[in-house]
């Protein structure tokens, strides 16, 4: 049985140069198919830019701008503008940045944007690190992890930064984490944000990467799965800045993820153990902002024989 | 000033303009491995004697396509009605879900898809073949010569059984009583055999002259008489007790009404034993009780010993049979008010040769029993010698349900049902039936020479069952004989989830008449179990490989005429070489096994 997902058109070209099981292009295809044709999309400075647009190539079927790596979220306040100028107000804008260009060189314009409720979709497609450029460590890499910059012992020991928080303190209408791993979840949560026009819509998106975290290319919703299975990464939504709703989390001990990367092979038990308390509580601090009925079972549903 | 600002020359937005698509990028040499779509075999089916299609039979029941299940069961086995009801189901303990919470209820979907086809009045489907104009004699009715005459016409052969009994069925109809085998429930399927235009000849008595001018009017013989004659219990006073075998056919003839016919000499007896540990022995007690009669089972070794199916032993005991273990028959005797069974104490003696608690004698520990019946259940054997195959002939082909006596001074004979076959079950003496049809059918096209390659092409993976799909050339053939483990499969995609059977009277109300004590399913609650089947090796269109694939390297088409082995949507999926850069998501996502990833020899 085919999924309702995939009955529309592809937006994505084969012959793209992602790496073999690039985690952010399983993320721009599941997006692009959730919000449709009338897309317009913003990149900045990323793996993205590459695998989108290298001259005279493209691999979207949707307009691409290319912009500078500060100025995702006012090239896209632009551009909403434009295309209302011109009447097209049904076109959607979708922002399309990395970790680093979201949580670190794009934020003061993300924050300016959501500040002054612009009307656009922005999508941080999260692989928590610069990977374009060699991997090198963002505010979105987690605790733990190795990368060129945070090599051998001097692995990063600060925290992910919490992205999802800071924009609902923005009070926009809808913030939300998403999953590759979780498509009908991602496709639902995209139909959301597109229906809302009353500001910006900031969805954190993650996108495992096996060349920079250190994994088979295989596993690569496998990874994006366990994050969520072991509440490394749970799929939550706010909406206007207040409201957490719960979708996904799972029972899974923290180090079945840590183990499948060798970003984190180093990490001894006890550090294994701390960032395991660190889960549980950051998911205990969310179920209590939660609405206790907002749990869904959430089983992909594409294991069940259609009907 | 003025004049200048006048003199503004309009400066051209410059900006570059991608306008070649990336699919110009063959990234299909990436890598050189390669995805494929490649079925595989269930367990499930490798345990089924009959070999049926088993995840395919499921995915069409979940798609509420119950009249194509159902017709994919009886392209395995003419007795799906049967089978759903008194099959002792391997099926279900080869299940991979049974690793994950509770095996999918196999038995008891196929019992309902007998009961929707009957309700519905669906039709049987029967193969396009052309008459071979080669005649089969078959010697019994029981499931092997009925099953053989169902795959010999399906084959294109026309086919005579003769039966000794006055009605047609062997040991379905006489042998299992009607609260586990209603009448109708067999004789809607035998209808469907004859239906295909195989004659039977019923209150037949073969003999061995029957076989000597058979030559004249057939090609071929099938012998599948089963265990006709009750084993003796060889002690003294073994006169005095009923066989287990006839007070089963009379009970089935009369019903409870022949309460004292059947019981024998006694008028009323209250108090009986049984003896013996088998299925039968279980079907006369419990039809006992349904008598109005206390019965004890007396068996020589202990309960978990019994050659009696495991169900059959629970349910037994669930109604209220007594069971004496340990306890071997020295000698019955009769008194003024009923009979004396003298018993010998047995003790657990170590394990035999073959794995079986030995037991011995403990000596001078006897009992008497006082009883007002005994009836003997030990077992049964060949009633004449012309229905077991020669033991000196010289070409006699051995094969794992039958034998092929393949003589030139007789016709080509076949021997199957319980009589050659080491396995004793329903299930595997439909397999027999259906191993014989291979057998003779391969034999008529090629000789002997061909009969072993035929078995060999038709067998379910690891397995001895036999696939008459796989015979015709079917698109099961298309897969992969590798066996799918528990640990192929991708349990992220599977939810926890209860196993459902049929409804079964309780004890107290089921020993109160002969009526079948189980219901089958309802329609909604067979189609949750059939969703319950994980179809190991079996692609179901869920799409996973497609909704991931980061290359959108998976294509797909609906093309209704290509029947591919899904045999489902009738979608056609493949990888698009110029592009997949062989990550292996795909086959890793796959929740189901039914991908391989292919690396080729450098």
């Amino acid at each position: 049985m085919t999924h309702e997902l995939y009955n529309g058109p592809e937006l994505m070209y084969s012959g793209h140069v992602g790496c073999p099981g690039c985690g952010a292009t399983i993320a721009m295809k599941l997006a692009l198919r959730a919000l449709g044709q009338a897309t317009m999309v913003v990149i900045p400075a990323s793996c993205w830019a590459i695998i989108a647009s290298s001259y005279p190539q493209t691999s979207l079927k949707v307009p691409v701008l290319n912009t500078a790596f500060a100025s995702t979220a006012a090239a896209c306040t632009g551009l909403r503008a434009a295309l209302d100028m011109r009447g097209a107000t049904f076109t959607t804008v979708l922002g399309w940045a990395g970790d680093g260009g979201t949580f670190d060189i794009g934020f003061q314009a993300l924050s300016a944007a959501a500040e002054r409720g612009e009307d656009f979709i922005y999508i941080c497609y999260d692989n928590e690190a610069y990977m374009n450029t060699g991997v090198q460590r963002s505010s979105s890499t987690p605790f733990g992890a190795r990368t060129m910059t945070t090599p051998d012992s001097s692995w990063k020991r600060t925290e992910k930064k919490n992205m999802v928080e800071i924009l609902a303190a923005h009070r926009i209408p809808y913030a939300a984490t998403a999953s590759i791993a979780f498509p009908e979840d991602l496709e639902r949560k995209l139909r959301k944000a597109k229906a809302i026009r009353t500001g910006l819509r900031f969805i954190h998106l993650y996108a495992s990467c096996p060349t920079g975290w250190g994994y088979a290319p295989a596993q690569t919703v496998q990874v994006a799965r366990t994050a969520v299975l072991c509440n490394a990464f749970p799929l939550y939504e706010v909406e206007d800045g207040l409201t957490y709703t719960l979708n996904r989390t799972g029972s899974l001990p923290v180090a079945d993820y840590l183990k499948m990367q060798s970003r984190f092979r180093h990490l001894d038990a006890q550090t294994i153990q701390d960032i395991q308390d660190r889960v549980d509580l950051e998911l205990q601090r969310l179920r209590q902002k939660a609405q206790p009925a907002g749990l869904e079972s959430a089983v992909p549903a594409a294991a069940s024989p259609g009907l | 000033m003025r004049e200048a600002a006048k003199r503004i020359i309009p400066v051209p937005l410059l900006m570059s303009n991608a306008f070649a698509p990336t699919t110009s990028n063959k990234t299909g040499h990436w890598s050189p491995s390669q995805p494929r779509y490649q079925n595989k075999t269930a367990p499930c089916s490798v345990h089924c004697p009959c070999g049926q299609d088993i995840p395919r039979v499921e995915l069409l029941a979940a798609r509420r396509r119950f009249r194509d299940a159902w017709r994919l069961l009886l392209s395995e086995n003419p007795f799906p009605g049967v089978c759903g009801r008194v099959c002792f189901h391997p099926c279900e303990r080869g299940c991979n879900r049974g690793l994950f919470d509770a095996p999918v209820s196999i038995h008891a979907l196929e019992r309902f898809l007998d009961d929707e086809a009957w309700n519905n009045g669906y039709e049987m489907e029967t193969p396009a073949v052309s008459s071979s104009g080669k005649r089969i004699a078959v010697i019994g009715s029981g499931p092997a010569g009925l099953a053989a005459a169902y795959f010999f016409s399906r084959l294109g052969h026309a086919c005579d059984v003769f039966e000794v009994e006055s009605h047609a069925g062997g040991l379905l109809r006489y042998g299992i009583p009607s609260y586990r085998l209603p009448l109708l429930a067999l004789e809607r399927e035998i209808k469907r055999i004859e239906s295909l235009g195989v004659r039977i000849f019923c209150s037949y008595r073969v003999d061995a002259d029957f076989l000597s001018q058979a030559r004249q009017s057939y090609d071929a013989l099938f012998i599948g008489c089963g265990n006709g004659r009750s084993k003796r219990l060889g002690i003294p006073g073994e006169e005095l007790a009923v066989d287990g075998l006839c007070f089963l056919k009379q009970s089935m003839q009369n019903g409870s009404k022949s309460l004292e016919k059947a019981a024998g000499p006694l008028a009323s007896p209250s108090t009986a034993a049984v003896i013996g540990g088998g299925n039968s022995a279980m079907d006369v007690a419990r039809s006992l009780l349904r008598l109005g009669i206390s019965p004890l089972i007396v068996y020589r070794r202990r309960a978990e010993d019994m050659p009696a199916f495991s169900d059959e032993i629970r349910r037994a005991s669930a109604e209220g049979v007594q069971f004496i273990e340990l306890s071997a028959p020295l000698s019955i005797t009769a008194g003024q008010s009923g009979l004396t069974l003298r018993i010998q104490r047995m003790r657990t003696d170590g394990l035999g040769p073959d794995g079986r608690m030995r037991v011995a004698p403990i000596p001078g520990d006897t009992d008497l029993l006082q009883i007002d019946q005994i009836y003997a259940a030990i077992g049964a054997d060949a009633a004449e010698p012309w229905m077991m195959p020669p033991p000196t002939a010289d070409r006699l082909l051995l094969y794992h349900s039958v034998s092929l006596l393949n003589s030139e001074k007789t016709l080509p004979t076949v021997y199957g049902g319980d009589l050659v076959n080491a396995e004793e079950s329903v299930a595997d003496a439909i397999a027999s039936g259906k191993e014989a049809a291979i057998v003779l059918d391969a034999y008529f096209k090629g000789g002997s020479a061909c009969v072993a390659p035929a078995v060999e092409r038709c067998r379910i993976g690891s397995g001895q069952g036999l696939s008459m799909e796989l015979y015709m050339h079917g698109p099961r053939g298309q897969r992969s004989g590798r066996v799918v483990e528990f640990a192929d499969l991708n349990a992220a995609y599977f939810d926890h989830s209860q196993a459902g059977r049929g409804e079964v009277i309780p004890p107290a109300l089921s020993i109160g008449s002969f009526a079948e004590i189980e219901k089958t399913l309802d329609r909604e609650e067979a189609v949750r179990q059939a969703e319950r089947c994980f179809q190991c090796g079996l692609c179901n269109d869920c799409d996973n490989c497609r909704t991931f694939c980061p290359e959108v390297a998976v294509l797909i088409k609906a093309d209704k005429g290509l029947q591919p082995d899904s045999a489902a949507a009738g979608w056609q999926r493949w990888i698009d070489a110029d592009f997949c850069k062989g990550c292996g998501i795909c086959v890793t996502e796959c929740p189901r096994c039914a991908m391989v990833l292919e690396e080729p020899p450098i």
